[in-house]
Parts: C-alpha cells; sequence; structure tokens
C-alpha cells in the first residue's frame, strides 16, 4: 500500500508541475512551533494508553499533531493530502503497537482506506490544477455566507 | 441466513454489483443499468425496515452484523432516497454537458459512484462494530467526495475538496478514539470493537472517556454537527441536487446513528451522565449556529443545507435525552426530514433550469412563475419547519 501510494505521488507531482512554489499561509517558524504546541498539547492531554512502548505512543500523537498542523497551515493541496497521510500513519503506527501486536483487520483497513481517499484526492487534485494553473488552495475561497 | 440477514446482504451486495456493472456496460446501457440495479436495491432496503420495524424485538447481534429497528429505519431511509435520486438523476444529467470525468465517462463515473456510495452508506447502520463502521464512514467520504465535485465547476470543486479533506481529518481524530479502546479493550483486535464487546468489555477510566471524546468529535465532524460543519453547507450546495439529498437525509443521520451506538456501548464506562452531555451539548450548538442562516434569504440549496444543521442539532438533542418518548422522536424526525429534506433537493433540479441565479442567489416570485415548482418548494420549507400535519410537528 505504501509502495503504491508513493507511485501515486510520484506520478500526480510529475504531471502537475507547479509554475511557482504554492506559498503556505503561515510562516515556516510560525508552522514549526504550531506543530510542536500541538504534539505537547497532545501528549499532555491524551492519558497513557498502554501502547507497547511510551516512544510509540509519543510518537503517535507527534505525527497525528503534525499531520493535523500541516493540513491547517499549508495551502498547497498535495501538502494538505500529505498532512491526512502523516495523521494515517501515525494511527496505523499506534494500531501496531497495540499490546499483544494490534489487529492486523485496523491496520489492512485503514490502509485500504488512505490509498482511497488519495486517489480520490488527486482525482481532484489534477482537476484543481487544470481549472486555476496551480494546487493553491487559495483560489478555492468563493464559497461563504 | 435468516430472512433479514439475506435482506441486509441483499440490500448492500445489490448497489455494489450495480457499481461494478455499470463500470462495464456498453455506454448506451448505463443508464438503464444503473437504474434498474438503484430500484431494485431501493426495494430491498425498504423491505429489510419493513421487516425490522415489524418485530422491533427480534434482533440479529453479531460482532459484525447489527440489525435492529434503528438500523431497519435508517436502511429503509437508504433505499427510498436512494431509489428516489437515481430517478431524479436523469433530469439533472441532462442539464450537464461536462464534469469531472469530461463528457464522453461523465455519466458512467455518476452512476458508478452513486451505487457505490449507496452500497457503503446501506452497509454503515448495519455495522455491528465500530472498526467497521468507521471504515464503512470513511469510504462513503470517497465515494461521495466525487459526487460532491462531479460537475467539475470550481464551486464544486473547491466544496468537494473541502469536504474530503475536512471530513477525512474528523475521522482520523475517530480512528485515534478507536486506537485507544483498542488499547484499554481485553484482547485489543477488531473483534474487541464490537458493540456487544464495547459494552461489556470497555473499562471506566480517563482513556477510555478520551477515547469516547475523540470518536464522538470526529464523527461530529462527519455528521455535520457544529462547530465542525463548515464543509456542510458547501458540500450541500455544490452537489447534483439527487446527490444533495442523499447526503443531507440519509448520509448525516446514518453516521449519528454510528455516533449513537458508540454512546449508548461506552455508556457503561464513561457514564450517562458525561455520555450523553456530548450528544447535547453538539445539538446545542448547532441549533445555535443554524438559526441566524435560517433567517436569512439564502440560496435555495444553500439554506436547505443549513435546515440539516438544524434537524441534525434536533436529532442529537434527542438520542441525547435518550428516553423511550425522545427516541420515538428521533425515529418519527429521521424519517420525516429525510422526506421533507429530499424533496426540497429534488426541487433544486427545475428551479436551477428555471431560474440560474438560484445557484447562488435568493430567489423570489417562484410560486407566481412555476406554481406547481413553488408548491412543492413550499410543501418542503413547511414540513421542515414543523409545521402540522407533518410527522416533525
Amino acid at each position: 500500500m505504501g509502495v503504491a501510494l508513493a507511485a501515486l505521488f510520484l506520478v500526480i507531482v510529475a504531471r502537475t508541475r507547479e509554475p511557482r512554489p504554492v506559498r503556505a499561509g503561515v510562516a515556516p517558524f510560525a508552522r514549526a512551533g504550531l506543530a510542536i504546541l500541538l504534539a505537547l498539547a497532545f501528549v499532555w492531554l491524551v492519558p497513557p494508553v498502554g501502547l507497547e512502548t511510551e516512544q510509540a505512543e509519543r510518537a503517535m500523537l507527534a505525527l497525528v499533531a503534525f499531520g493535523a498542523a500541516v493540513v491547517a497551515t499549508r495551502r498547497a493541496t498535495l501538502h494538505q493530502l500529505l498532512g491526512i497521510v502523516m495523521v494515517e500513519n501515525g494511527l496505523v503506527l499506534g494500531a501496531i503497537e497495540l499490546p499483544g501486536g494490534g489487529s492486523l483487520g485496523i491496520e489492512l483497513g485503514v490502509a485500504l482506506d488512505l490509498v482511497l481517499i488519495a486517489v480520490v484526492a488527486v482525482v481532484f487534485h489534477e482537476r484543481i490544477f487544470a481549472e486555476f494553473g496551480s494546487g493553491d488552495t487559495a483560489a478555492l475561497e468563493s464559497l461563504r455566507d | 441466513m435468516t430472512s433479514r440477514e439475506t435482506l441486509a446482504l441483499a440490500a448492500v451486495a445489490l448497489p455494489a454489483l450495480t457499481a461494478l456493472v455499470v463500470a462495464v456496460v456498453p455506454r448506451r446501457a448505463v443508464q438503464p443499468a444503473a437504474l434498474a440495479g438503484l430500484v431494485l436495491s431501493g426495494g430491498v432496503g425498504i423491505a429489510l425496515a419493513i421487516a425490522a420495524l415489524a418485530d422491533p424485538a427480534d434482533l440479529t447481534v453479531t460482532r459484525w452484523v447489527v440489525i435492529d429497528a434503528a438500523a431497519g429505519l435508517m436502511t429503509g431511509v437508504i433505499g427510498l432516497v436512494g431509489l428516489a435520486s437515481a430517478l431524479a438523476s436523469p433530469s439533472y444529467l441532462r442539464t450537464v454537458t461536462s464534469g469531472l470525468f469530461g463528457a464522453r465517462h461523465g455519466m458512467r463515473a455518476y452512476y458508478a459512484a452513486l451505487a457505490a456510495f449507496v452500497a457503503v452508506l446501506t452497509a454503515v447502520p448495519l455495522a455491528g462494530n465500530l472498526g467497521a463502521a468507521w471504515l464503512l464512514v470513511e469510504a462513503t467520504t470517497a465515494a461521495s467526495a466525487i459526487l460532491v465535485g462531479w460537475s467539475g465547476k470550481p464551486r464544486a470543486l473547491e466544496a468537494g475538496w473541502k469536504y474530503l479533506l475536512l471530513t477525512s481529518l474528523g475521522l482520523g481524530f475517530s480512528l485515534l478514539g478507536i486506537v485507544l479502546l483498542a488499547s484499554v479493550a481485553p484482547g485489543g483486535s477488531l473483534d474487541a470493537l464490537s458493540w456487544r464487546s464495547l459494552s461489556a468489555d470497555v473499562p471506566a477510566g480517563e482513556t477510555t472517556l478520551v477515547a469516547y471524546l475523540l470518536v464522538v468529535v470526529g464523527l461530529a465532524a462527519k455528521i455535520g454537527w457544529a462547530p465542525v460543519h463548515n464543509w456542510l453547507p458547501d458540500a450541500h450546495s455544490e452537489a447534483p441536487p439527487p446527490v444533495s439529498a442523499l447526503l443531507s437525509a440519509a448520509l448525516l443521520p446514518a453516521v449519528l446513528l454510528v455516533a449513537w451506538r458508540a454512546e449508548r456501548a461506552l455508556e457503561p464506562a464513561v457514564g450517562e451522565s458525561a455520555g450523553r452531555s456530548v450528544l447535547i451539548g453538539f445539538g446545542l450548538v448547532s441549533l445555535t449556529v443554524a438559526i441566524p442562516f435560517l433567517w436569512r434569504p439564502l440560496a435555495w440549496k444553500r439554506l436547505l443545507a443549513y435546515s440539516s444543521l438544524e434537524h441534525m442539532g434536533v436529532i442529537a438533542l434527542g438520542v441525547g435525552f435518550a428516553t423511550p418518548l425522545a427516541l420515538a422522536g428521533v425515529a418519527v424526525h429521521i424519517a420525516g426530514h429525510a422526506v421533507a429534506k429530499a424533496l426540497g433537493f429534488y426541487a433544486a433540479t427545475p428551479l436551477l433550469g428555471h431560474e440560474p441565479r438560484a445557484a447562488g442567489h435568493a430567489v423570489t416570485g417562484i410560486a407566481r412563475t412555476q406554481p406547481s415548482l413553488g408548491a412543492t418548494m413550499g410543501i418542503s420549507l413547511g414540513a421542515l419547519a414543523g409545521l402540522p400535519p407533518h410527522p416533525s410537528f
């Protein structure tokens, strides 16, 4: 599944070369600060969950936090999709590190689901790129009340 | 296999098979094959609802499947709205020349995605396991996001992207809750996440409470409960009208049913008060956020979208109070809302044909120029406002 996902990203990056870098909505230090703060907040808020090791628990929460921060602060469609992949990677890590080895069902289900979501997201990315000439979500701000 | 289990299997398998058939048949056979398959699967869903509601005491509860009155009600609603949306689709498709997949493959992609959406959506209320329910809910996102952006217009792309991203992120947090539950449940496998095992085996404690909150907050993003509802008005207003009907009338309450089952299953561990308060809180916030928008003149489909937010808030209050009378009211409300909301969205196709400005603006005078269309919109709005004799009164 991981290879399929990587191949999908390689193909789509090659097919939709950005004419210029898509700027993030937030400056780099602010993004890093936000991601670290979010990760620390998660580690502080979520009680010990009894994964195989404490490091695994922290890595899971950090990946979820960093992924959420990427989705919230990046404007490029592919970066936002990578944020979702980071979140799901963290969760799969948690599933693998469950006491007793975790459930193959959960891991396979999540992986399959992630590939499905990624394929749909890539369809949208290609169409957004064709429509706006860039995968910059700043162009997607017409729907307001 | 009992007759109910056979009907449940058929209700899920028929639309899935329809999606496969639609993907391979010659182009001229796409629409007839899709309509035949979806009408048949709608009929099976309604038959399952009748069987389940006729004898609510006769339950089928296994590790993977649950067929009770709630599942019966939802499969009936999904069957009815799925069938009606299939029949409403040809008139919508005649108004569209291209789309996300171009003119050549557009119709095939539309019906394949619609049938796949109906298949996974029908399976959601029948899932007897929180892990399986999560996977199915996430799969509805993939199928329905394609449909939301199907027209390929910039606004539809924006709505589809937001929908895909926000609900996937929300469901990611739900999955974090599920991993936490699996960590405290004896066995820690997918089997330990069945509704029955969660109720019997999950110990009380801080971890379970945090897990419950994460599960419900993540599902709230998919149900469209405020304050995590941002995708809802955009997706409902930009999707093709038959798809908007399915999203509002069937998808939202089906996911809400999963949240309710999670609350019921974890109530022994997190406590009745904590479990129900979360649902009541989401209900109150959703009503508070929706009401100001319902007072404003909005584009027709956007108005219906905010009405969905309001109705999901009302249903959240019902399942949060959880008295027998409140739950009976919820059942009536879900059925009544589905019919009224679907009718409203189906009216959008002739409305947009008659008055294209209605896509982005509130329009007036429809009853004067198109009396039957105006009457349909009036009946839908009256029912959604809870005016008698509609059941939601």
